[in-house]
């Protein structure tokens, strides 16, 4: 009967949610980071240990300033926004009804801990030029 | 005001996928979405297809995504949502005609909470009621005013992801019968909700409470069901 019941990622995506609903999904974006990185490292250093030309390529790309970025993104978000779900799980009744104001306090927090990230890993890339 | 109303519309019997028709209607900023999709339906094209009951945002039948966002067309004015507005079903649910969805699965999901009191001991002495105190009431209020619009669930993505997940409009009924003084099923109802399907695929992502439009908060009675499933604890 009717139509599928299948939700695309666009789909989902469009759906206006607020700021608990793009932290989910920014959360799930480190996550899924954090994955690639751990995949391309062991990737590269097999790759090195095996002599093949493409490991070097590879250790390159993830040691880059852009994707050392990236992944600095992706660990302290997932770990800041983690911390917030986990102190809320422990206290639903006294939390819970804060949601809103305690996710500014989380993106403050973030803001502050990259940024101070971001300009060390750019400060440090500069020193080396 | 003139008003640009763009309706996803499905016919199962002559479309193969859904599509969107825009009608451009004359409505006061004090009007509902439901008024202009009644006017639609009665002037301009008898066709359309959607829920409606008691028209005053108790039965829950008209939940459908207004500008992208699940809410009741009846509880939506035109001035809180402009002049452009697009109308679609909810999502995660199969669409049997325009704006109307295949509720069962919900329903399906919503039974297996055993939405029913439990009480096996013998009634009071005087053979009437099982008293309860107005702080006993108090702990389950919140959920006793869930009315299964499944405006909460649709908007969930971990249901959009897996339609097995029983979704926070069913543990908003487990919530109103485990934290209830005179029930006697919450281990069992614990026990459901400790099944892979249960409370732990809730990601709090909030938009459950956003689309409520009772304003429970639904993520926080989530939150009461997983800490009671961890510590047995249900006071």
């Amino acid at each position: 009967m009717g139509l599928q019941r299948n939700v695309s990622l666009s789909t989902g995506l469009r759906y206006k949610g607020h700021s608990p609903f793009w932290a989910y999904i920014l959360h799930r974006i480190g996550g899924a980071g954090m994955a690639l990185f751990i995949t391309i490292h062991i990737f590269s250093t097999f790759a090195d240990q095996q002599g093949w030309k493409i490991g070097g390529l590879v250790n390159n790309l993830y040691t880059s300033v852009p994707f050392q970025i990236f992944i600095l993104f992706c660990v302290l978000f997932h770990a800041i926004n983690g911390l917030r779900i986990t102190i809320l799980d422990f206290f639903p009744q006294k939390l819970m009804p804060y949601y809103r104001q305690i996710i500014y306090v989380q993106l403050a927090l973030f803001v502050l801990v990259f940024g101070f990230a971001a300009v060390s890993v750019v400060a440090t890339a500069l020193g080396r030029m | 005001m003139e008003v640009t109303f763009k309706i996803f519309r499905y016919n199962p019997e002559k479309d193969e996928r859904g599509n969107y028709v825009t009608y451009k209607i004359d409505a006061h900023p004090n009007d509902r979405v439901l008024d202009v999709l009644e006017h639609i339906k009665g002037k301009e094209d008898g066709s359309l297809s959607f829920r409606r009951s008691c028209a005053h945002g108790i039965c829950g039948s008209d939940a459908m995504r207004i500008n992208g966002r699940n809410m009741l067309a009846c509880k939506t004015l035109i001035r809180d949502v402009g002049d452009h507005i697009t109308v679609e079903p909810l999502l995660g649910l199969k669409v049997a005609k325009d704006l109307i969805v295949d509720m069962e699965p919900f329903f399906e999901n919503y039974r297996k909470m055993l939405p029913y009191l439990i009480n096996d001991s013998p009634l009071p002495e005087d053979g009437k009621e099982r008293l309860q105190s107005p702080e006993q009431r108090a702990r389950f209020d919140e959920t006793t005013k869930c009315i299964l619009c499944a405006a909460c669930t649709t908007a969930c993505p971990s249901f959009w992801a897996n339609d097995e997940y029983y979704g926070p409009a069913a543990l908003m009924t487990a919530h109103r019968f485990i934290f209830d003084s005179r029930d006697e099923g919450a281990e069992a109802r614990l026990e459901i909700l400790s099944e892979t399907n249960g409370a732990v695929r809730c990601h709090t992502a909030y938009n459950c409470t956003e689309a409520c439009p009772r304003g429970i908060h639904i993520t926080q009675a989530i939150g009461e069901l997983k800490l009671a499933m961890v510590t047995g604890n249900i006071d």
